[in-house]
């Protein structure tokens, strides 16, 4: 069994985490550009292959029509829940798409957790060159108001990737996670997570028991759609507006042009963060410059409804725990959008105390869920998290109205039974409609599921069906039917309304499973091979140089053994052989280092091999 | 599936090891989940059908269950044990749900005693209730009646204020009965009082509950077309 990591697939960039053994505290891992930030940017390049992350990013401005960005607003969605935000991206969802949201890239059409699956990958590639091992467990956060299908969604997009999804945790749980480990806080936390793209407000109790420290999520609250998206698009709508009043032409930025403009207000949003005033230059079509100062009051003003809309969510969590602002004993701010100066303003207002920030808000989830890889992975631990489902769990009932069955903010895991009969003789099937959301009538909920209890054929009223309906640790529903009569009992499927089925998904991770398996090793082998090459090249270099005379023979028969053993594994695949040889000759080659090192520069690089200088 | 004679009073053991067992979910000698045991809410906190409960204690009691039952901790056992892990621990979970809030309960209680059937919940007005709950619907008509053809409201918004707030009073009023009728259960249950006694305080129970329901709706229905208004 390989190691296990912990995933923030963010919005906007995602991260990888996992927790030292050496130090026990959890560190982000870098990725070939050595930054720990992998933008959730997926782009399909024209021979077929897939980029991911920084190079896809800045394929954003060259080849918008084939790159996909914040996929996370679309995963477990159906076409008209997005249909306002699709008008805002530049690449196409197909317009087929009704059961589940299909994006065409290029010429080939994939779904929301398909896309998420090749970030996750991407992911799961850097921890295992990191780590220098198979990586196949995962522990992924979801905001903590992701209902059932999103869920689903994100569960199924690591089973593509080819993990086995031990948890999903929620965002800001993981924050607080991260923050009691690192600040050993107790007593009453609220978090406070506004991302790229969702917000999420949580209220948890920090507990030290004999066992251990629990983390208690009292509530939950907030809105799938709502973060610093919202501000690029609001600050695009108003610049756009901006320039057709200055210029008097038909602009309307689509295609490079708006992704241009996008990455230049992105960077004037940071920069205004940090500075008082930043001004915008934007090279229009017609050839003119459009050029724009802005101040951080038009900024402020501008982003004052996407703050306004926080503070709701944040009075229904406290409510619902019922406590008030003034008893939380901490304030944590997670997500990159916590860096805009208004917002942290506003949140210390409505709590009145100054929130905490110590820890990297785009790395603090990240590092949460690492902590809770470790915690599963061993399976003992003295940290247990206590979290609950966000939203009401319901029943459609006479007249399109909801019978919620298991109320918002409950322990997870949670059940509930109900009792099922038919209402005229001989009905063969009871219809049931599962829905999840706080309002009352069935429409107005979202809808998880619909499916059609089979009953033998009897008079109305006899047959007795018990249906439990249990959400279990990751939020995800299961639903068991038992007939009361003969006690026969069998699992219901059920799949989200707007999700994959089983029967997808399998199909999916076939397509996908042959180069995963040979990924690593392959990527071992290549890259044992890489640096087999570079020292083998070192070494003959060292050798052909003239201080190479004074090696003494013995050594030098020594090294030329090495070489020839090395080059042998560098023709077969077993990349611990490689390894292995590597060492020899670096070994081998001491000696040569210190001569060559003496006669060229000083003694400072004494006892290092040639392969290090 | 188990057919251990969980319901005899002989003293349970542990299925793994065969110990004495302390509490229903889990023993306390080897750690190992029970997969047989049925357990009502209040056996399962080790508390008796009493409801004046300590909450301090049964959140400590909660949080001590939640360590040894919660899936986190199975990640790495049997598909079995992952499955009885999800089912005890949800069941813990539920239980204080039902527990932790006094409503819920003396429902819960009243389920388990065999006082109160699923949709069995009387939805007419108590009958002392009817005079007032009759001026109110009318009002509430008036109201809507009103705002359809676009008339002043201030004066029927007053009277709706002032009904509601008359209805919620009776709220607290059935609550503190509610309160003192608990408390004449448990005092029934110390003094090991005989059935007839303790099913005549249940049926009180239950009014109670039926009149809050009924009293909740109509607040909350007030409160609505108030705040549309």
């Amino acid at each position: 069994m390989g190691r296990t990591v912990g995933i923030d697939l963010g919005t906007t960039n995602s991260l990888v985490a996992y927790v030292d053994a050496a130090t026990g505290q959890p560190k982000c891992i870098p990725g070939p550009y050595g930054n720990t930030l992998c933008p959730s940017v997926v782009s399909l390049d024209s021979d077929g292959s897939i980029i991911i992350g920084e190079p896809a990013r800045k394929r954003l401005l060259t080849q918008p029509e084939r790159t996909i960005y914040s996929v996370k607003r679309l995963m477990g969605r159906g076409l008209a829940d997005v249909k306002e935000e699709v008008r805002l991206f530049p690449f196409r969802v197909d317009s087929a798409s009704d059961k589940i949201i299909r994006v065409q890239l290029g010429g080939k059409s994939f779904t929301a957790p398909e896309i998420s699956s090749f970030i996750l990958r991407e992911l799961k590639n850097w921890a295992e060159v990191y780590l220098s091992e198979p990586v196949d467990r995962a522990v992924i956060t979801v905001p903590a108001y992701f209902d059932d299908a999103q869920r689903q969604a994100t569960k199924d997009a690591g089973k593509l990737a080819g993990f086995e999804v031990l948890r999903l945790v929620n965002e800001p749980t993981a924050a607080a996670l991260a923050y009691g480990l690192h600040e050993k806080k107790r007593g009453l936390v609220a978090v406070y997570d506004l991302g790229g793209g969702t917000f999420d407000i949580s209220v948890l109790k920090l507990i030290s028991t004999e066992e251990g420290d629990i983390y208690q999520v009292l509530a939950a609250n907030g809105d799938t759609h709502l973060g610093g998206d919202d501000i690029d698009n609001l600050l695009q709508a108003f610049v756009h507006q901006q320039i057709l009043q200055s210029d008097e032409i038909d602009f309307s930025p689509r295609g490079e042009i708006a992704q241009e403009l996008r990455k230049e207000l992105i960077a004037l949003k940071h920069e205004l963060s940090e500075i008082e005033s930043a001004t915008l230059r934007l090279p229009l079509p017609n050839g003119k410059i459009f050029q724009f100062e802005f101040t951080r009051g038009m900024l402020d003003a501008l982003i004052r409804p996407v703050v306004d809309r926080t503070i709701t969510p944040t009075k229904r969590a406290l409510a619902d725990a019922q406590l008030n602002a003034e008893q939380m004993d901490e304030v944590v701010l997670v997500g990159g959008t916590t860096r805009t100066p208004m917002i942290r303003r506003t949140v210390q207002e409505f709590f009145g105390r100054s929130p905490h920030t110590e820890l990297n808000p785009d790395e603090v989830v990240a590092l949460g869920a690492a902590v809770q890889a470790n915690i599963l992975e061993r399976g003992v631990s003295n940290m247990l998290l206590l979290d609950v489902t966000p939203l009401s769990l319901g029943i459609e009932t006479y007249g399109g109205a909801v019978g919620k069955i298991i109320p918002r903010n409950s322990p997870i895991p949670a059940s509930a039974q109900e009792m099922y009969t038919t209402g005229v003789d001989n009905q063969t099937g009871i219809d049931i409609h599962v829905l999840q959301g706080e309002r009352e009538l069935a429409k107005d909920c979202r809808s998880l599921a619909r499916f059609s209890l089979k009953v033998p054929p009897a008079p109305a009223g006899l047959p007795r069906v018990e249906v439990k309906f249990l959400i279990d640790a990751n939020g995800i529903l299961q639903v068991a039917a038992r007939d009361v009569r003969t006690g026969e009992s069998r699992q219901i499927e059920v799949r989200p309304s707007y999700g994959l089925n089983d029967a997808e998904i399998e199909r999916m991770l076939e397509e996908s499973i042959e180069y995963a398996e040979q990924d690593f090793a392959e990527r071992q082998v290549i890259e044992a091979r890489t640096e087999a090459e570079s020292i083998l090249m070192a070494t003959s270099k060292a050798l052909a140089g003239e201080q190479a005379s004074a090696l003494p023979a013995e050594d030098r028969a020594k090294i030329d053994a090495v070489v020839v053993a090395l080059k042998e594994s560098v023709a077969g695949n077993d990349y611990r052989l490689i390894r292995k040889r590597i060492d020899e000759l670096n070994h081998a080659t001491i000696n040569l280092a210190e001569i060559v090192m003496n006669s060229a520069i000083s003694t400072a690089l004494k006892g290092k091999s040639v392969g290090e200088v | 599936m188990s057919t251990q004679a969980a319901k005899t009073n002989a003293p349970l053991v542990c299925m793994s090891c065969h110990e004495r067992l302390q509490g229903p979910l889990v023993c306390s000698h080897c750690g190992k989940l029970q997969a047989s045991q049925e357990a009502d809410y209040f056996a399962l906190f080790g508390l008796p059908r009493k409801l004046r409960i300590e909450m301090a204690g049964l959140e400590q009691k909660f949080l001590q269950l939640s360590w040894k039952l919660h899936p986190d901790n199975f990640v790495n056992a049997t598909e079995e044990e992952r499955e009885l892990s999800l089912k005890r621990s949800s069941e813990l979970n539920d239980a204080y749900r039902a527990l932790k809030d006094p409503i819920a309960r003396v429902e819960y209680l009243l389920a388990i005693e065999g006082e109160r059937k699923e949709g069995e919940k009387k939805q007419q007005a108590p009958p002392e209730l009817l005079e007032e709950v009759f001026e109110l619907n009318e009002s509430l008509d008036e109201l809507r009646e009103a705002k359809a053809a676009g008339l002043e409201l201030d004066g029927m918004k007053e009277r709706l204020h002032a009904a509601e707030a008359n209805f919620g009073r009776k709220l607290v009023e059935v609550d503190t009965e509610m309160q003192a009728t608990a408390k004449d259960w448990d005092n029934a249950l110390d003094r090991g009082a005989d059935e007839a006694a303790r099913k005549k305080i249940m049926a009180r129970l239950n009014e109670h509950l039926n009149r809050r329901s009924y009293i909740r709706n109509l607040v909350v229905s007030v409160a609505k077309e108030l705040a549309e208004a």
